[in-house]
């Protein structure tokens, strides 16, 4: 299908008006580093004052990170879609949407691209990089292979639940406190779940599973043999989470009542 | 004053309106506590106390923290810098009242439908799940009192600056976000700023930032005592009247600024 | 397959809307329970339009004519009722179906803001997948007759309301789109960009039969382009037909005023006309009075020729009901006779 190459034409002319706005992406992903940083500070201080959390060392935490700052990245970059509601229901730019020949989640998705999130793949690597080097991880052929899996599983699971946030504004356009709560909540999959609660550990997993974002996937490459089995479930919770959003999606287009109602 | 006082009224009512926000606030609220009092109880991992603060201390501290939050908490920088690029601030200078005091009234009332229908609802809930130490000194709530509302100044000052740069930079998203993750970091909201190393804390004594959070959460823990609690509150107060004096140069540079662009 | 463009059956969209209760307490009460209304937008309306015309589309603010049209252009689902637009579901096959339409909001841009006119015609180009060939042959021709060349490489904020309604309009049609809606697109423009607007429409109709369906609040418009109205009240059709029909069976005859060069009794003038076809009435002073007559060239020949015989005059005005008066008749009165 000519998606690819409609995709294509957006970027460029994403990158043309970013270049006119060179001092915005500056700033932005400036303040990218610094949200970044702040977590590392956060985890830093904290192992000042304690040796182990829960069984991880500092650099294990450290390494979870970096890799969670990558699928995190990937889904800042395509699914900005934090202010949808306001933006596309309440301001009634759906309805401009509705009107040309493409799935219209794949032009919002266009729409709102912010590439210089990418930025975050280059910070996680590095802290990641880091982090494996203090523990003496070593890298085999295929962990290349499955770190990509297992970022793309990340990312559709973070998509998913955003995209089916999302939808809620079809049925209600009353501004909900929900979108940024959930970043909040999105960043409990940093921390290893087995600090949690049973019921925590299970939401984490099972319901919002932002444990596949992080701990689960990177505990892999920590070797901890007793996590194999959630981290192989990454790629599948990504894709049946990204495909039940999908599926509200389509329904709640249905149900848009259009501006001004 | 009567229409400051509507200002007040109106954004509260505007608030009521926003049902789901309502409902799904308080759960969101306390899911956040909890995975914070998770973190928190692996990280002390049977210690007795980490720099003075027991773990129930701790566990209080953060909860009161991100309730004190919703209280204090508002996005009148975003609104302000909207205002400015749609145009719309020119049409608000020649209403008959002052700008800022308008949008620091919205704030308010904001403020206080949070307080009333977050934190004092989230605040129950979480004390009959996590074992939270609340002291039943009527001074010490006195104090609290004062210091959140110190806290919401200071705050919102903090707010009005970042919304009112937008009319010197051309887009200020970028500021806005920074503005909020330092905020976030060296309120103390995450972390007490007890914790941080020594040198860190000689360098945030310099910024008005852990007089947002760490001042009101540490009497209300009672990991303030005696004069430290005058002395925190003090600086608070000095701290709300020096904000005055960028925020009274800002507002007439961006005056004469709008007169240049025409808004 | 029928060979209609448009083809409406009692086409209905409800919306339920919750009221809020007045005052404080009525917002608590609100917390816990909510009134729901529902509000028929459309009410089972049904029409039929043929390939080539083209139609206004009439109503007061809140008639359900954008609801129609955001059904029409598949925006909306509706709540009962049938579309076949060019043969095809509008909500069930969207993305195929719009790509056979054009549609101009004129409150709302359909061109990015921050980035040259001539960019997002070329990623418009892309997303409808328009050939080279046929950009350069249609569209040469779109740009020369809104004469927009100018303009091309100026980004869209920079434009001012005429140049970017003009430019609105060419992005609409980058597809050659058979069926064209077009909402409000003259709303806030000034005379010269309305009257470029309303040639290039025509000339548009000329060349491609293109249909087009046209909503606004300015008649002069939809008596500049449109053969046939549509009239809508409540969510319901209350005139579906010709435009010159409405003003026959709605315009309340003609007036003719004369300016006597010296004052007249109803007497001296009933003495030359008689008092069957016509009634004087007094106007601005004494030395003018306007007769009333129905919209009938004899009748009215014969009046002037009378009337100039006896009498000498300064001046002569013939006032016809203009259409706006003429709706606002029908909507005062709320219903349709003859």
């Amino acid at each position: 299908m000519s998606y690819v190459s409609i995709f294509m034409q957006y970027v460029g002319q994403y990158m043309k008006t970013r270049l006119t706005y060179r001092t915005d992406m500056i700033v932005e992903i400036f303040s990218d580093l610094l949200f970044q940083a702040v977590n590392l500070v956060f985890i830093l201080v904290v192992f000042g004052h304690t040796k182990l959390l829960s069984g991880w060392t500092k650099d294990e935490i450290i390494f979870i990170y970096g890799f969670f700052l990558i699928p995190f990245a990937v889904f800042s970059t395509f699914f900005n879609i934090w202010d949808f509601n306001e933006r596309y229901i309440v301001k009634g730019e759906l309805d401009r949407i509705l009107t040309r020949p493409i799935h219209s989640l794949f032009q919002v998705i266009l729409e709102r691209l912010e590439l210089e999130s990418m930025f975050g793949v280059i910070t996680g690597l590095v802290v990641m990089v880091y982090a494996g080097q203090n523990l003496g991880l070593t890298i085999e052929w295929y962990d290349p292979v499955l770190f990509l899996l297992f970022v793309l599983g990340g990312s559709l699971v973070y998509a998913g639940i955003f995209i089916s946030i999302a939808t809620i504004s079809f049925w209600s356009d009353s501004r909900t406190a929900i979108m940024p709560m959930m970043y909040n909540i999105g960043n409990f999959g940093r921390y290893p779940v087995n600090i949690y609660n049973q019921i925590i550990r299970f939401v984490l997993t099972w319901i919002l599973p932002f444990a596949f974002v992080g701990v689960c996937p990177a505990a892999f490459f920590l070797g901890k043999t007793d996590w194999y089995l959630y981290a192989f479930l990454t790629p599948v919770m990504g894709i049946a989470f990204f495909i039940f959003s999908i599926i509200l999606w389509n329904i709640g287009v249905t149900k848009y009542r259009g501006a001004g109602n | 004053m009567g229409k400051y006082i509507e200002m007040i009224r109106i954004r509260f009512l505007m608030m009521l309106a926003y049902r789901t926000n309502y409902y799904s606030g308080i759960i969101i609220y306390s899911i956040n506590i909890a995975a914070y009092y998770f973190l928190w109880s692996a990280i002390y991992g049977g210690k007795e106390d980490i720099e003075g603060l027991s773990v129930i201390q701790m566990t209080t501290y953060i909860a009161v923290a991100w309730m004190a939050r919703a209280f204090y908490f508002n996005n009148i920088d975003r609104e302000i810098a909207l205002e400015i690029k749609e145009g719309k601030v020119a049409v608000e200078l020649i209403r008959p009242y002052h700008y800022l005091s308008m949008k620091t009234m919205q704030a308010l009332g904001e403020g206080i439908f949070r307080l009333l229908f977050f934190s004092v609802p989230g605040m129950v809930i979480v004390s009959l799940i996590f074992p939270l130490k609340i002291s039943a000194d009527p001074a010490t709530w006195g104090f609290f009192a004062i210091s959140i509302v110190f806290s919401f100044m200071i705050n919102t000052q903090i707010n009005l600056m970042t919304g009112i740069l937008t009319f010197f930079l051309f887009n200020n998203d970028g500021l806005i976000r920074a503005k909020r993750v330092v905020i976030d970091l060296f309120s103390g909201l995450l972390l007490p700023i007890s914790f941080y190393p020594l040198w860190a804390q000689s360098i945030m004594g310099y910024f008005p930032f852990q007089y947002i959070s760490y001042v009101p959460s540490m009497i209300f823990t009672g990991g303030f005592a005696g004069s430290e609690v005058w002395n925190a509150i003090m600086m608070q107060f000095l701290w709300v009247a020096i904000l005055f004096i960028p925020i009274q140069i800002l507002w007439v540079l961006a005056k004469k600024q709008m007169v240049i662009q025409g808004g | 397959m029928s060979n209609l463009m448009i083809d409406v059956d009692n086409l209905t969209k409800e919306f339920k809307s919750h009221s809020s209760r007045s005052g404080l307490k009525g917002a608590f009460r609100d917390l816990l329970t909510r009134n729901y209304t529902v509000h028929q937008a459309v009410d089972s309306i049904s029409l039929k339009i043929k390939p080539g015309e083209m139609v206004g589309y009439i109503g007061e603010n809140g008639a359900g004519k954008s609801t129609t049209i955001k059904m029409l252009t598949g925006i909306l689902t509706p709540t009962a009722g049938n579309v076949r637009i060019n043969g095809m579901n509008p909500h069930k096959e969207r993305e195929r179906f719009v790509k056979t339409i054009g549609v101009v909001f004129g409150q709302r841009s359909q061109l990015w803001w921050d980035i040259a006119v001539q960019e997002s015609f070329r990623l418009l180009k892309k997303v409808y997948n328009v050939s080279d060939e046929d950009y350069k042959s249609h569209m040469g021709l779109v740009i020369e007759a809104l004469d927009i060349a100018p303009l091309l490489d100026k980004p869209v904020r920079k434009l001012s309301l005429g140049q970017r309604m003009r430019c609105e309009l060419a992005a609409a049609l980058i597809h050659n789109p058979p069926l064209l809606f077009l909402d409000e697109p003259t709303i806030g423009l000034d005379v010269l960009v309305k009257l470029k607007i309303r040639e290039f429409l025509k000339e548009l109709n000329d060349r491609y039969q293109t249909t087009v369906v046209l909503t606004t609040h300015d008649l002069t418009d939809i008596e500049a382009l449109c053969e046939r109205v549509i009239m809508l009240d409540e969510g319901k059709i209350i005139y579906d037909g010709a435009l010159s029909q409405l003003k026959t069976s709605w315009g309340e005859g003609k007036q003719i005023q004369f300016h006597f060069t010296s004052p007249k009794t109803r007497e001296e003038l009933l003495e030359t006309t008689g008092s069957e076809l016509v009634v004087w009435e007094p106007s601005e002073n004494a030395n003018s009075w306007t007769a009333n007559v129905t919209n009938d060239e004899e009748v009215i020949s014969v009046l002037i020729k009378d009337v100039v015989a006896d009498h000498k005059i300064l001046d002569l005005k013939l006032l016809e009901t203009s259409t706006e008066e003429i709706i606002r008749n029908i909507y005062e009165e709320g219903v349709i006779h003859g």
